[in-house]
């Protein structure tokens, strides 16, 4: 049940640096695309760079993008993020439109999400407004003041009321009528 | 931490202590009110590995009163661990040589049987009158309202609260009440 | 972690969906393997860590422009590429240009530092005084001290990507470095972009370091109880403080709730572990709604247009002690 032992480090669910509450950065810094020119593995990759690469770059100017044409190796890329941590994709035998997708879930991830479990899935700064609960927030005042034990706050007061209460209580009535028609 | 922050945390997880009258209740009714503020189950806070239990301190655990023939039929079993060491002890004789152990054995038996039931039973103090130190006097500061009620005897009312309470009708003066 | 993800090659060949999956089988010789390697680099002196700027894929033109562009920023060129600059840098490009009696003129980003921490303390100052208006002036310091620590300003450096385009004789980076990086950046953005810009800037990364955090605990107050009963005194109500609740009094966990009363009407309350603690806390507490930052107030604007104007009516002063 405890963490100690887990490779998985865990965490949870943060902006770096207040990222939205301000102006929002988008906290992908450089992608590495390595590939080769001419194998098979890396056709998804040569189609990407040869048709939607420029138009990333264009919408996303705050990315820089480096490209490293490399014989004989698997297609790869590595994205580095603002806080420092990389994400080392392998984009062998991956189709065009695969890599599309996974280009867009790194950039607009903050860091390597798969490298870190959320322990809560929300976070906030002020949990309660109205104040956390104490013993004190629903105590009857009087019982500060009471010589405890009490008859009055020991005794049941939820018991159903009995039929010579109920005469009582119809006699008071009765009483207070009498006043209000001498009045 | 800020102070703030400190005494907002020593605050929400402060121990109360709560006092209990026994007098004509059922132990074992009892047992689950008590239960619960032991525990801790009252609180929004309760979590088993929290330690928000409160101190309960009973009274009057001689005046208690168990439901129908138990006093004379029922038993509570004892085993000292040696053979032939198997004893069964009707309540009142029980009850004569201690008066605090069928409230004990009742809270005792209507917590769950975890390695935390000792622990949590530390913080259940019974007197068997009113007498209590004065210092676990001076620490409570709540009071858990009783289950059943307790009658009161007619010739304990005060007088003129007998004369004042309304009459549906008056016994004619010559009429002799058995 | 960083040598499991090493291996990711090899464990991504056991595990179809790499990113997502958690539960990963992960080889009896993954963990020895790793110890070994561990053991030889740290025979040799520990890890090696080169810097950004030594690796083949590097482009400091390409950088610094992107660099603008995240923080959605229009910068000088020139101003931008001096701004990181570091002094450490220039002295050793000067002492390199010596021996091979090459001069060109490198400018350092002290003056630009210095610039934009001028321009960033009468901001916040500003900024502050009109965002928590009846907080004294005191905690107004005291913020601002915060914000502008250098503690502060280089985890804002840091997280902006700046630790690989900074030019120094030293990797990495140490925090004074980022922290004057960052001052001079702003200096760069003020002779660049103009007053307005650079507030927008200057509010959007650093005051909003606020966020999350009690404001109080920039204000320093040894005896609040005292000075609360001044500040009431003047306005000529009598204040009283009383006893409110109390559990367990004679154990190692006693509570005490101390309520402030003024006219007969409670102002706060606050718990402690003695009645003094408790009767401490419940001052501050309201000191605080005088001040207008109990715990439950309106979150700070961050969100002020242009330079906002002082308003110096409202505001509380503590007297110097």
């Amino acid at each position: 049940m405890s963490n100690k032992n887990l490779f998985f480090k865990s965490g949870f669910v943060r902006a770096p640096l207040q990222n939205g509450v301000g102006r929002y950065v988008c906290q992908l810094q450089r992608i590495v695309f390595k590939f080769c020119k001419s194998s098979g593995g890396s056709r998804g990759l040569r189609d990407y760079i040869e048709q939607d690469l420029v138009q990333f770059a264009e919408q996303n100017p705050s990315v820089v993008v480096y490209l490293k044409p490399r014989r004989h190796r698997s297609p790869v890329a590595v994205a580095e993020y603002l806080n420092g941590s990389r994400v080392w994709m392998n984009f062998n035998q991956k189709t065009h439109s695969e890599i599309l997708k996974w280009i867009e879930n790194l950039r607009t991830q903050q860091d390597d999400v798969a490298a870190t479990r959320l322990r809560k899935y929300q976070y906030t700064d002020h949990p309660s407004i109205q104040g956390p609960w104490t013993p004190f927030t629903f105590k009857d005042p009087e019982l500060n003041v009471a010589e405890l034990p009490n008859v009055k706050f020991g005794a049941n007061n939820r018991l159903p009321k009995t039929a010579t209460e109920e005469l009582r209580l119809l006699f008071e009535k009765q009483k207070l009528e009498d006043v209000k028609t001498a009045e | 931490m800020s102070a703030a922050k400190r005494v907002q945390q020593w605050a929400t997880f402060a121990r109360t202590w709560h006092i209990f009258d026994c007098k004509w209740q059922d132990p074992y009714q009892s047992a689950n009110i008590i239960k619960k503020y032991l525990m801790g189950l009252h609180k929004p806070i309760y979590h088993p590995m929290n330690d928000c239990g409160d101190v309960v301190v009973c009274i009057n655990s001689r005046e208690i009163a168990l439901r129908g023939d138990d006093w004379r039929k029922r038993a509570y079993f004892h085993h000292t661990g040696y053979p032939g060491g198997a004893s069964w002890t009707l309540a009142w004789e029980l009850h004569n040589k201690d008066p605090t152990m069928i409230i004990k054995k009742a809270v005792y038996r209507a917590m769950k049987g975890n390695l935390q039931r000792r622990h949590t039973m530390e913080r259940l103090f019974i007197y068997p009158g009113e007498e209590i130190p004065e210092d676990i006097k001076q620490n409570v500061s709540n009071q858990i309202r009783q289950l059943r009620l307790v009658p009161q005897r007619l010739d304990h009312i005060p007088e003129e609260e007998v004369q004042q309470y309304p009459k549906v009708m008056e016994y004619p003066p010559d009429y002799v009440l058995k | 972690m960083a040598f499991v993800r090493r291996f990711m090659p090899i464990l991504s060949r056991l595990v179809q969906n790499t990113s997502s999956n958690q539960h990963q089988k992960i080889h009896r010789w993954v963990a020895p393997t790793l110890r070994e390697l561990n053991r030889r680099e740290d025979k040799n002196g520990g890890k090696i860590i080169s810097p950004r700027n030594t690796y083949l894929e590097w482009n400091l033109e390409a950088e610094l422009f992107a660099f603008g562009k995240r923080l959605k920023e229009d910068f000088d060129a020139a101003l931008l590429f001096q701004a990181f600059t570091d002094r450490s840098y220039v002295i050793k490009e000067e002492m390199k240009q010596k021996e091979i009696k090459f001069d060109i003129k490198m400018k350092d980003n002290r003056e630009l530092a210095e610039d934009g921490y001028k321009f960033m303390d009468e901001y916040i100052d500003l900024y502050l005084q009109a965002v928590l208006p009846k907080f004294p002036i005191e905690g107004v310091t005291g913020i601002k001290n915060h914000l502008l620590s250098e503690k502060v300003l280089a985890n804002i450096s840091f997280h902006l990507g700046t630790k690989d385009i900074i030019l120094a004789a030293e990797y990495p980076v140490d925090n004074y470095k980022l922290a004057n990086t960052f001052k001079a950046i702003v200096g760069a953005l003020y002779r660049s972009s103009g007053e307005e810009r650079t507030a927008h800037f200057v509010r959007d990364f650093v005051i909003t370091q606020l966020q999350g955090q009690d404001v109080n605990e920039f204000l320093h107050i040894e005896d609040p109880w005292k000075l609360l009963k001044e500040l009431i005194s003047k306005a000529g109500s009598n204040i009283e403080p009383r006893l409110i609740g109390q559990a367990g009094t004679n154990t190692l966990l006693a509570c005490y709730r101390v309520g402030i009363y003024i006219n007969k009407e409670m102002l706060s309350a606050g718990f402690g572990e003695t009645v003094n603690i408790a009767k401490e806390m419940a001052s501050r507490e309201a000191l605080k709604k005088l001040f207008g930052t109990q715990e439950n107030m309106y979150p700070i604007n961050f969100r002020l247009k242009g330079i906002p104007k002082t308003n110096p009516e409202m505001r509380y002063q503590i007297a110097a002690s």
